[in-house]
């Protein structure tokens, strides 16, 4: 288990590594940020001395020399348009965008697997076609109207929750509630689609024929054997999560990582799209490390 | 994005909600479409950091009055006066205080402007004194002179875009920011909200307003939202989509100028008939109500009615596609090559619906004889084609922009865009040269009638550019604050015009 994370955290760091060189030469080819953040009559002078001020008028080489060598330092250098560094600014915004993810797939993932394989046991039944029925809205409904739909139906019309922002934990549950919506959908098709062929196995005949019951058969035997394929969904919906959810940070007002990310390759504010790219890539490179050691503690053969 | 606009619109529009005040007392929540990067005072010029910054925390010495007809008014200046010889003396207000309890005198303001031509710090405000030297020479405390070489005649009114700070600011961007305003900065959290409480040692008259909270939403329907369900009081900028109710929303003009940018320099735009041609192919009415709020008028200047020398004798170009054509295939018997391409290159998200505004043009255009096309850049792009050095090898372009002048002169438009060295120019005309440089020379009436003179020039001899729109803006605010936005909602919102009902 050791040698497998040792192997991963590796292969983690050379990717790392290679996303950071990427990223660094393709965003200084995708303009001037000078011109961003001045208005548009300034004067040259003005912008030869905002590239001076940030180093931009240096080689690119020197500056990637400088950039690393201040990275060694665990400097990421100074957000061009904040004035403050970096990864201050990256990690603000991620401790909102973390524990958003984590709430949203904790709930998510505990629904989608009891419902898809209470579902999948009662297959053609009238529960089995409400849960398919409602996954597949959430599945294919675009977040944004929802968002706006949710807004107007309990912020607007009902008054029950506020309709943006994050002062208070009523603030978190409009966000949580349209987050939650599509990978519950998606997640719970698959749970639902895996469990039924888990179902058909030859081992649950042999468990109903020695009178197991139904609850130790759906959530101790089969559910195991089941979730493989739930967990790679679960670390692809977990992965887009934790890049920061743009659309429900838009109109919910909530500071995270996904709308920074946004505005800050829009403005070319390099230190902050360097600095939000490494902090989201080392989140979803640990959750991968995550996946595997549930993959390997689901499946023995995987161990070994 | 079109789909999503409409939506949303549709959705809010629908859901009856009665307005509510956001608080009982004098506290009011301001919501803003962006998060602040800066509350720099230095670069309060930049409007959505001006709405939070200009004249609420920071004053500037003189004050122009861009709702009524007053003016430049005083601020922290009571008077100056012109010495001559490119020197003005400003005789400053006594009794301030800074919010850290330090007096304000004389040495701040050349502090300020000190700070604002430094090296070690990149304040916007530089932009206005590009060519200007000022010299800063401290009579008294309360008196200083200023000595601007070559001479600036609008000397006081250039004084209304820097903000004064005390001579212990440092020569970096400040986090804190101290003013002589009414409020002071009580609280900044990045990304969340910025909380300004007002001062009881204010020199000049108390506001209303105890405190001012600011928050940041991109969506305009949560905005116009928020102050439906009494989240907030005022949203300055919502868009016309969910300005749906009477009460509480306005129409204004925004000082947005919208227009194209032709270039002269590549065919088929170098003559004079094809540029007649392609005004009079644009039917500028059938936008307005349409695509474009009511409310939009024609332009028929690069700054808006309220400018000093704004010329009302001037017509739009009518619409007449047969003068048109009849120009357009004079120009081509001549030789023109009036089949060229031409590319309207426009900015996405530049303002509402400009994707469907380049495409009617775009049709229009081609309706008359043109070779049009329309290509939509984002912004950084789209500043690679607006401003120079020009790209090389280009094909005929007309840059669709929009042009903000709030400050009351032409002189912040007319060299960038007119001017032979001006950075946005299309066009390189001698007396469109001498008539910008003696009008930025010019004093009183006489500057006024150059600035008339000049108008007139580019829009009807010249026929520089293709002057399409002076927008409207829209604002909702809470049927209990005593609140009328105007054109200088664009780039403030002063805390203390705000009254309760």
């Amino acid at each position: 288990m050791t040698r497998l994370i040792g192997q991963r955290a590796i292969a983690s760091l050379l990717s790392l590594m290679g996303l950071m060189i990427l990223v660094f030469f393709l965003s200084r080819l995708t303009g001037d940020p000078a011109v961003l953040f001045l208005p548009i009559d300034a004067t040259e002078q003005m912008k030869q001395q905002f590239r001076a001020l940030h180093g931009l008028d240096a080689p690119l080489i020197e500056q990637f020399g400088r950039y690393v060598w201040d990275l060694v330092h665990l400097d990421f250098g100074e957000s061009l348009r904040k004035a403050r560094p970096a990864i201050d600014v990256v990690l603000e915004a991620y401790a909102w965008t973390l524990p958003l993810a984590l709430i949203t797939m904790g709930l998510v993932v505990v629904a989608a697997i009891v419902l898809g394989a209470l579902a999948a046991f009662n297959i053609g039944g009238f529960f089995d076609r409400l849960v398919s029925v409602v996954s597949l809205i959430g599945a294919s409904a675009p977040d944004f109207w929802i968002a706006i739909v949710a807004i107007v139906v309990f912020s607007l019309n009902l008054a029950w929750l506020p309709t943006s922002g994050v002062g208070t934990p009523m603030h978190w549950v409009l966000p949580v509630a349209v987050l939650f919506v599509r990978p519950f959908g998606l997640i719970v098709q698959v749970v639902r689609g895996s469990m039924l062929s888990a179902l058909t196995a030859p081992y649950v005949k042999t468990a109903r024929a020695k009178g197991v019951k139904n609850g130790p058969i759906i959530f101790i035997h089969t559910l195991r054997n089941a979730m493989l394929p739930v967990i790679t969904v679960i670390g692809d919906q977990a992965a887009a999560l934790l890049n920061g959810a743009v659309v429900v940070e838009t109109i919910f007002g909530f500071p995270g990582i996904g709308k920074l990310m946004i505005d800050s390759i829009l403005q070319r504010d390099f230190n902050v799209v360097l600095a939000a790219i490494m902090v989201t890539a080392i989140a979803i490179f640990l959750m991968n490390i995550l996946i595997d050691i549930a993959y390997s503690l689901l499946d023995p053969r995987i161990r070994h | 994005m079109i789909l999503k606009r409409i939506l949303i619109g549709a959705l809010l529009a629908s859901a009856s909600v009665a307005p509510a005040m956001a608080q009982a007392d004098t506290d009011i929540t301001v919501v803003l479409s962006e998060d602040l990067d800066l509350v720099e005072p230095c670069m309060a010029t930049r409007s959505n950091i001006g709405r939070v910054v200009m004249q609420n925390i920071s004053e500037t010495l003189t004050e122009l009055d861009v709702r009524g007809d007053a003016g430049l008014m005083p601020r922290l200046a009571e008077s100056w006066e012109d010495l001559g010889d490119g020197s003005w003396r400003f005789n400053l207000r006594q009794g301030v205080t800074f919010s850290d309890g330090s007096a304000f005198d004389a040495n701040d303001v050349k502090h300020s402007f000190d700070r604002v031509f430094s090296d070690q710090i990149t304040c916007e405000s530089a932009r206005y004194f590009a060519d200007t030297e000022l010299t800063f020479s401290v009579v008294d405390d309360n008196t200083i002179d200023v000595k601007a070489e070559p001479a600036q005649p609008i000397l006081p009114l250039l004084m209304s875009l820097v903000t004064i700070v005390p001579s212990e600011t440092p020569m970096e961007f400040v986090r804190d920011p101290i003013g002589t305003g009414p409020y002071a900065l009580s609280e900044w959290t990045a990304g969340q909200q910025i909380v300004l409480t007002r001062r009881d040692d204010y020199w000049g008259e108390q506001p209303a307003v105890t405190s001012a909270t600011y928050v940041f939403r991109s969506e305009p329907a949560v905005r116009a939202g928020m102050v439906a369900a009494g989240e907030a009081d005022i949203a300055p900028q919502i868009s016309e989509e969910v300005a749906d109710n009477r009460d509480t929303d306005f129409t204004y003009p925004n000082s947005e100028t919208v227009y194209l940018r032709i270039d002269h320099s590549v065919e088929p735009m170098g003559d004079i008939r094809v540029r007649q041609a392609l005004n009079h192919a644009i039917e500028r009415e059938a936008f307005i109500g349409t695509v474009l709020a009511e409310g939009t008028e024609l332009a028929t200047a690069i700054v808006p009615p309220t400018t000093l020398g704004w010329n009302p004798e001037l017509e739009p170009p009518a619409y007449d596609r047969d003068k048109a054509r009849e120009l357009l295939a004079a120009a081509e018997a001549d030789g023109v090559n009036v089949k060229a391409p031409v590319e309207v290159i426009a900015r996405t998200e530049n303002f509402p619906h400009v994707t469907e505004v380049g495409e009617a043009i775009v049709q229009m255009l081609n309706e008359v004889g043109f070779n049009a096309s329309l290509r939509m850049v984002e912004v950084a792009e789209h500043e690679q084609y607006y401003s120079k050095p020009y790209p090389e090898g280009r094909n005929a372009q007309l840059i669709m922009a929009q042009h903000d002048n709030s400050r009351g002169d032409p002189v912040f438009s007319a060299y960038f865009k007119y001017h032979s060295d001006g950075t946005q120019s299309g066009i390189s005309d001698p007396k469109v040269d001498e008539l910008i440089e003696s009008a930025t020379a010019a004093t009183g009436e006489e500057r006024a009638a150059l600035w008339s003179e000049l108008f007139a020039y580019v829009q009807q001899d010249i026929v520089a550019d293709a002057l399409l729109f002076h927008m409207v803006g829209h604002s909702r605010v809470g049927t209990h604050l005593d609140f009328r936005p105007s054109i200088a909602t664009n780039s403030q919102l002063q805390l203390a015009e705000i009254g309760f009902k």
